[in-house]
């Protein structure tokens, strides 16, 4: 069989996630309700701000810094020390979780809005998962999988989380307090920019570790029903260290795209230059596609996972029985020119 | 404080002040202090051991009318001896860049000292702590004479000593082979009327010394040759008997001596030439990393040279040396001493980020509020820091415009397009803590030095800006001349620079200082209510023809236009005088001027034409107002900015839900 490019996987998970758009919506839609939650208090606050105020005029195109300043000053209790933990966030020393202790009314109901999202991003992804090896599938499909499955993906989603936070604090904070002295005493800024650019590799090197291990064994746990758990999860890992390559290339793709969309969203800027370029209605739809088509690459993301561990249908469903004589993609390039097109189901 | 007398006294003084502002650029140039305390030193760098070890000499001239019996020196490395310093428990172990300090130690010891007629002054040198006491401070020496100095005597000591300097740390030290070897050697304190003025080194002070002259001789390993920089003018280089390369440096009419060494400067020569201002040589001892950024080093200092020197005065000597710390060594930069300053850049520095131009033209600017007009910097540190800082906004301001704000990624920065605008966004860290002290306190009295930084730098760069649109730019330019030209190689403090501003203006602004350097209260106008409403016909009973009737006279039965009430809040406890205006549809817009005395002042006008806003301060002269957004009101509410920055809000935190479930 032929080896299956990263390419090839992530475009047919692409292809797939456009065939059925119902998907990055309900991501779409799962994202506004979290985010809708914050909406009544920042717009009581603004228009409570700005509505009657002069300064309306100077900032309804563009950030105005000393506005910013100011409300920041004189509302201490609307967005504590958020901006700060965001700053932090990019810069070498990195911020410790205890800086969220200090968060306080709309950013720290954005931190608990996250934490939220945990579950609901478990859920989401049982439901895109089991959604997408149904060959018609619906909203309520993607209800019903969600739930079937958020148990036990809660608990890879809790894993992946707890891994992800203490890498962040072993190999980053923490390397950057034991380099500390080193890079002070290093001779130009540059090598110092280097270690920090060498510790956010090794972190995002962890972080794509932690996330392509965790969605291969939910990928596996979707597609291999007729395993018991154990073996569903150890398949899943087995899966993830032989297709390494295509899966961080997959990832790769998906991120980079990401990366493009939100480069083209920073140069275009629809927000900025206020009704010159978008009115309202308008500026708030183009937002909502942009988070639409980014939850199309996202769920492309897992489609192409989806594709590059498993190709065969779970037997588990009534429409898709099980496969007679069906035969797993093989690594082996002992069978080339014959590309890893999933066969076809038994009739049933 | 300058009371109401004699700062009446001191308008009364203005007509001799405008003499002497016309004779004053030629003397300015030509004139130099007398000097009082003079300083020889020769001295050699240990790269290896990290110490400088050398014999001075100091020539002392009692300029007061006080017989002196003892003589009181700075030994400010001893700072950096333990952490019972008072400085180290003063800073609680955190730097200048809220950094904890290397626990790199350092100090100074002096091996001998000798008085003029041959007497041995060590055994009667003791350390004291005239500011709080600490008995483990080490940073204040004092010598009993063996023979007091009367008035007008000159006395003579000599000493040897040896530095051991810190790893850079609050402004002194090595990093590397990079050395900027500043307030290292034995410095005499100032005698004044009321005896020794000598403060100990502490967390959030600097310098205080008398003028004089200076002649230093540095011997270095061969490998700085030609990468020395220091105070004053290079009057010689040789290589001595022992194979060092030796530099010799001397400049009149001075307080300070610091120098710098590194090998891996670039050197880049430049000269400042421009009519009506002192020739100066200007020397950039340049990081090779920095290579890129020698033009705008060069440029900004050119840029102030001229900037301050037009307001104040021509800068009078004939050198600038300008120094780029190296990666690690930050604390080195931003500092000023005689002729030499220190900068401080990042490797990508965007052009769109004022960066080395700000601290450059900071720095430089200090050559005037520190150099030659030597106020206390100790006691009075925002004569210094913050009359620099206001300085420094405007002449980046007219140069450069306004600076914008960057994010920081990973070390990188990233201009954002927004405008910070100066002198305003520079200082707004004063806001932040504007009611938590006193604008003048010693530096030291400070509550932290969050306080000290905000008082002294922002406060006073506000509130000179907010007394700058008071009286006009040209008059406060003509008042500041006046107060350099009076106060040049002398010791000034804030009642000096009162006074010059009441001898300009002919008017008392004491009550101005006294709300502003000597309070700790803050100003906030706003307008609270401002409505607009078609004028109704009056309702209830009237009188007709000696009766009571339901209806209103017919001149009032049908009303016209607007009725309009405004209403002015004093938020703040400071009280400034503030235009109010109000503006009306198809009309022009009418001005009052409010006292602002009152905790509130209400504007009413019935059937007029409509209002659509009111704004207090229209022309933004209250600087320190501590809240702008709520200067102005319009009469109809207007949702469309509130709106667009709710759905970024939502765009933004559906973003941020994303990118937090992006790795699990």
């Amino acid at each position: 069989m032929k080896r299956v490019s990263a390419l090839s996987c992530f475009w047919k998970g692409f292809a797939l996630s456009l065939s059925k758009p119902y998907l990055a919506a309900a991501l779409w839609l799962l994202q506004l309700l979290l985010a809708s939650v914050i909406i009544l208090p920042v717009s009581n606050s603004l228009h409570d701000m700005l509505d009657r105020s002069p300064v309306a005029d100077r900032v309804v195109a563009n950030p105005d810094y000393g506005w910013w300043e100011t409300v920041k000053q004189t509302h201490p209790d609307l967005l504590g020390n958020f901006p700060d933990l965001a700053e932090g966030l990019l810069t070498p020393e990195g911020v410790k979780s205890t800086a969220i202790g200090d968060a306080k009314g709309v950013g720290a109901a954005a931190i608990s809005l996250c934490l939220f999202a945990l579950v609901l991003h478990a859920f989401a992804l049982g439901g895109v998962l089991g959604t997408l090896r149904e060959p018609s599938g619906s909203l309520v499909v993607f209800g019903r999988e969600g739930m079937r499955r958020l148990p036990a993906f809660l608990l890879f989603t809790l894993a992946a989380f707890a891994a992800a936070v203490a890498s962040y604090r072993w190999v980053y904070l923490d390397s950057g307090e034991a380099l500390k002295a080193t890079v002070e005493n290093l001779d130009t800024e540059r090598r110092a920019l280097a270690v920090t650019g060498l510790r956010l590799l090794a972190l995002l090197a962890v972080f794509a570790t932690i996330k392509l291990l965790v969605d291969s064994v939910r990928a596996v746990w979707v597609a291999r029903p007729d395993l018991p758990p154990i073996s569903r999860f150890f398949t899943g890992v087995g899966g993830f260290l032989v297709r390494f390559p295509r899966l961080f290339g997959i990832l790769a793709i998906s991120m980079l795209l990401t990366a493009g969309l939100y480069v083209l969203w920073l140069v275009l800027d629809p927000s900025a230059g206020g009704e010159a370029r978008f009115a309202l209605v308008p500026l708030i739809l183009s937002q909502q596609v942009f988070v639409f088509i980014r939850c199309l690459i996202k769920v492309g993301y897992y489609a192409g996972i989806s594709e590059a561990l498993t190709r065969t249908i779970s037997p588990e469903y009534s429409y898709a029985p099980a496969l007679a004589g069906a035969t797993r993609e093989s690594e082996s390039p002992s069978a080339p020119g014959e590309d890893a097109t999933p066969p076809e189901p038994a009739a049933g | 404080m300058l009371s109401a007398k004699s700062a009446a006294r001191a308008v009364r003084r203005s007509a001799a002040a405008a003499v002497v502002l016309t004779a004053a650029p030629a003397l300015f140039a030509a004139e130099r202090a007398k000097p009082i305390a003079s300083y020889e030193i020769t001295c050699a760098l240990d790269t290896e051991k990290k110490t400088v070890s050398g014999s001075e000499k100091i020539t002392w001239s009692n300029a007061t009318n006080q017989v002196a019996r003892t003589l009181e020196l700075h030994l400010y490395l001893n700072a950096f001896r333990n952490t019972l310093s008072t400085f180290w428990r003063e800073g609680r172990g955190i730097g200048r860049e809220g950094r904890p300090l290397p626990e790199s130690w350092a100090w100074v010891e002096i091996a001998r000292m000798t008085y003029m007629d041959g007497t041995d002054l060590l055994p009667a040198l003791t350390y004291i702590a005239p500011d709080d006491g600490n008995r483990d401070d080490r940073t204040v020496a004092e010598v009993v004479l063996p023979r007091p100095v009367l008035p007008g005597e000159t006395a003579t000591l000599t000493l040897d000593f040896t530095s051991h300097l810190p790893r850079v740390a609050r402004r002194t030290g090595y990093k590397g082979d990079f050395y900027l070897v500043a307030q290292w050697f034995p410095k005499l304190g100032v005698l004044e009327e009321k005896g020794w003025n000598c403060h100990q080194f502490h967390a959030n002070s600097e310098f205080f010394s008398d003028f004089g002259n200076y002649d230093v001789s540095i011997a270095l390993p061969p490998r700085y040759r030609g990468k020395v920089g220091a105070t004053g003018r290079q009057t010689e280089e040789r290589t001595d008997s022992e194979g060092r390369i030796l530099y010799r440096f001397r400049e009149d009419g001075v307080h300070d001596f610091a120098w710098t060494a590194d090998p891996g400067y670039l050197v880049k020569e430049d000269f400042f030439r421009e009519a009506g201002l002192h020739d100066v040589a200007i020397r950039l001892l340049l990081q090779p990393e920095h290579s890129g950024q020698a033009e705008r080093y060069l440029k900004a200092a050119k840029t102030a040279i001229s900037g301050f020197g037009r307001v104040l005065g021509p800068y009078p000597y004939d050198t600038l040396t300008i120094v780029d710390p190296p990666w690690g060594a930050r604390a080195a930069g931003g500092m000023e001493y005689p002729t030499l300053i220190t900068g401080g850049t990042s490797w990508s520095a965007p052009r769109g980020i004022q960066s080395p131009e700000g601290v450059t033209i900071h720095e430089f600017g200090h050559q005037f509020f520190y150099g030659l007009l030597a106020s206390n910097e100790f006691e009075e540190p925002w004569l210094d820091e913050g009359f620099t800082s206001y300085m420094t906004a405007r002449v980046l301001g007219a140069a450069y415009g306004p600076n914008h704000t960057a994010v920081p990624v990973f070390g990188l920065k990233f201009v954002l397009g927004i405008d910070k605008q100066h002198p305003l966004d520079d200082a707004r860290r004063y806001f932040t803590v504007a009611t938590e002290d006193y604008g003048a306190a010693p530096s030291w009295k400070f509550k932290d030095r969050t306080v000290y930084g905000a008082m002294s730098y922002s406060k006073t760069t506000l509130t000179l800006a907010t007394l700058e649109r008071l009286i006009g730019t040209s008059t406060l330019d003509r008042a500041l001349r006046l107060y350099a030209d009076r106060w040049s190689f002398r010791h000034p403090k804030t009642k000096d620079f009162i006074a010059a501003v009441n001898d300009v203006t002919g008017r008392d602004w004491t009550w101005f200082f006294q709300r502003t350097f000597f309070s700790s209260g803050a100003v906030d106008y706003a307008v609270e209510e401002a409505v607009s409403k078609p004028a109704q016909a009056p309702r209830g009973l009237f009188d007709k023809d000696g009766r009571l009737v339901p209806e209103p006279p017919a001149e009032l039965a049908k009303p016209t236009g607007f009725d309009s009430v405004v209403t002015v809040v004093r938020k703040g406890d400071v009280a400034m005088p503030v235009d109010i205006e109000l503006r009306f549809e198809g009309t022009k817009p009418y001005r009052a001027q409010w006292d602002g005395e009152a905790r509130w002042t209400r504007f009413s006008v019935a059937g007029g034409p409509r209002l659509t806003e009111a704004i207090v301060d229209p022309d933004e002269k209250i600087l320190l107002d501590f809240d702008r957004t709520n200067n102005g009101r319009r009469t109809e509410a207007d949702p469309r900015a509130a709106t667009r920055w709710t759905s970024r809000s939502v765009f933004w935190v559906q973003n941020l839900i994303d990118f937090f479930t992006v790795v699990w």
